[in-house]
């Protein structure tokens, strides 16, 4: 591989080594992303080019906002070679508050210098509190630090749902007025920011679109959730290993039950696959080991905006209905149906009754 | 007091064409419609995909079938209907059908074709479709007609309404409209025959109506 790219890769050579990544799996990584990225065979070496680069490593500077912290522990279990490896030795991430191991005055000073060099990828996690002294990293409110660190990156990536739209902190009634990134920094950034949606974020999503950008130097394109297009242009229900369950009408009605162990269709247990689009059944989650729907998990639609609160009830199929002027008075779509069908059929009955003497006056002329 | 009765043709068969394919798509929309918001009989009825193939033919008759019946209203040569729905010539009219309606009142005017609660109802029908047309649209995956993406030229509706979930509540809710002004439809035809005794309901399938000379027309 040094023989290949010349001087420039020892690093990575000697990173991989010293992290015992052999050369086939390295290989196998490029192919796995050329392939989720939709390349022909022939990019393969390309993208290890491209991530070898060796001394010319794009920083990442990875902040961690309001969340759980989760997407972070979805990207330390991923996929080979190790993408924790991958990320931060072959990528630098210069700070990520969870697992970089220094501390205190030491990381202030590298993140001070990423910011004062610029051009890093700026990886978001988290929502931003847009009222003051609700969320502070260093005395400092959240909003201020992406603010801060935003006009100097080359590419923002708002990862998770929290990153993009709030997410879970965001979800009613938001004390602390969570927005996701685009909503604080605003229309300049536009096409700048490429949202990662997925509550925790898918990392092959997050890595592809890293080595895209190192391959071709743009952002992918964005759908107008600023979503990239090749990763969530397509319908979980269409993708879904359950579907051919669905169309043959065969579902799971109850928890426990046969059905279920039968692995059916979870449609009728809530299941919002049919209105989220997002890459989770070719994707998959942890090594690629399973998702939702293959744990046996309706889904439960994070991957759109503002899934916390317009798929709330989980386990049923529609939200409720409020009613406009009554308060906290809900019903299902169902119920208002019905209502309306049964006050119908009652009304044509008296209508009826009450037109006897027309229709008997109608029958003697 | 013996009346001067004739028949008078009332629908001509494309008339009569159109409201029966409206009817039968209606019907299949709604049955499979059911289906599709809560799957049931599981065994028996034809599976999910072919129910959702049904709607999704029924509904694009139903688009195109209201292109031609809106054709037919300006350019029927048998009878072009376009001015019997102008709204306000039936917001002056509906006061009168609805005390009719109520029994505030013992005769109404007569109209050559619709009355103005008719003619509203019709109407709504006609805007509803559309609703329905873009709220279902909305909700498809597929290419309209085969032509272009369903969901990059109708996804802002989603967007609009605040997500998929209540984009199928109101398509949902739309469809309950069109159950109820269907049944209020058939029962208020049904009512008209037995009540004048001019073959009203009849009228759709013969296309022949019992008309009295007496009536004032307009």
């Amino acid at each position: 591989m040094r023989k290949e790219y010349g001087l420039a890769a020892r690093d990575l050579v000697d990173t991989l080594r010293y992290s015992s990544i052999k050369r086939r799996d390295f290989l196998r990584f490029c192919g796995v992303t050329a392939g989720l990225l939709g390349l022909s065979e022939a990019y393969i070496p390309k993208i290890a080019h491209a991530i070898e680069k060796g001394t010319k490593r794009p920083p990442v500077v990875w902040l961690n906002f309001a969340s759980d912290t989760g997407c972070t522990e979805s990207l330390i279990k991923a996929t080979y070679p190790n993408a924790a490896d991958l990320v931060l030795d072959i990528l630098s991430v210069d700070y990520n508050e969870t697992i970089m191991a220094a501390a205190g005055q030491q990381v202030e000073e590298i993140l001070q210098k990423s910011l004062k060099d610029g051009n890093y990828i700026l990886v978001i996690e988290g929502g931003i509190p847009t009222k003051h002294g609700y969320g502070m990293i260093a005395g400092k409110d959240m909003m201020d630090i992406a603010k801060e660190f935003a006009p100097k990156a080359i590419a923002i990536l708002a990862v998770g749902s929290c990153a993009t739209h709030g997410g879970v902190p965001a979800a009613n009634p938001n004390p602390s007025a969570i927005k996701g990134v685009s909503a604080v920094l605003g229309d300049a950034y536009k096409g700048k920011i490429v949202n990662l949606d997925l509550c925790p974020v898918n990392v092959e999503v997050l890595v592809a679109v890293i080595v895209n950008y190192l391959l071709f130097k743009k952002l992918p394109e964005l759908d107008v959730y600023g979503r990239p297009k090749t990763f969530y242009g397509q319908l979980i229900h269409d993708n879904c290993e359950r579907r051919a369950h669905f169309d043959a009408g065969r579902f799971v009605e109850r928890f426990g039950t046969e059905e279920e162990a039968l692995g059916y269709c979870l449609y009728k247990m809530g299941c919002k696959g049919p209105m989220t689009y997002a890459p989770c059944p070719k994707i998959l989650y942890n090594d690629r080991i399973s998702w939702c729907i293959k744990a046996g998990a309706p889904c439960i639609g994070c991957g759109e905006q503002g899934w916390t609160d317009k798929f709330a009830g989980f386990y049923e199929r529609l939200p409720d209905v409020s009613i406009p002027g009554f308060k906290g008075v809900e019903f299902t779509a169902d119920k208002i149906g019905l209502a309306a069908g049964v006050a119908t059929a009652v009304g044509i009955a008296a209508h009826a009754i009450a037109s006897s003497k027309r229709i008997k006056k109608g029958g003697e002329e | 007091m013996p009346k001067k009765v004739q028949l008078k043709y009332e629908w001509n068969w494309a008339y009569r064409i159109e409201h029966w394919v409206h009817v039968a798509s209606m019907i299949i929309l709604v049955f499979t419609g059911f289906y599709i918001h809560w799957p049931f009989c599981l065994a028996k009825c034809p599976y999910c995909d072919f129910n959702r193939f049904l709607h999704f033919v029924s509904m694009y008759t139903l688009i195109i079938g209201l292109a031609i019946r809106v054709y037919m209203a300006f350019f029927s040569r048998f009878y072009a209907d376009w001015k019997d729905f102008s709204i306000i010539q039936n917001i002056k009219g509906a006061p009168e059908m609805v005390a009719y309606y109520t029994f505030l009142k013992g005769e109404h005017k007569e109209y050559r074709k619709y009355n103005p609660l008719q003619a509203f109802t019709y109407l709504s029908w006609a805007g509803l479709i559309i609703i329905q047309a873009l709220t279902g649209l909305a909700l498809y995956t597929g290419d309209v007609f085969g032509l272009f993406s369903s969901q990059s030229a109708f996804g802002w509706i989603n967007r609009l309404l605040g997500g998929e979930g209540f984009t199928r509540i109101l398509h949902f809710l739309i469809m309950w409209y069109f159950i109820i002004t269907a049944v209020v439809h058939v029962y208020m035809s049904l009512l008209q025959t037995l009540v004048k005794r001019d073959r009203t309901f009849q009228s759709m399938f013969t296309g022949y109506k019992l008309s009295s000379a007496t009536g004032k027309k307009r």
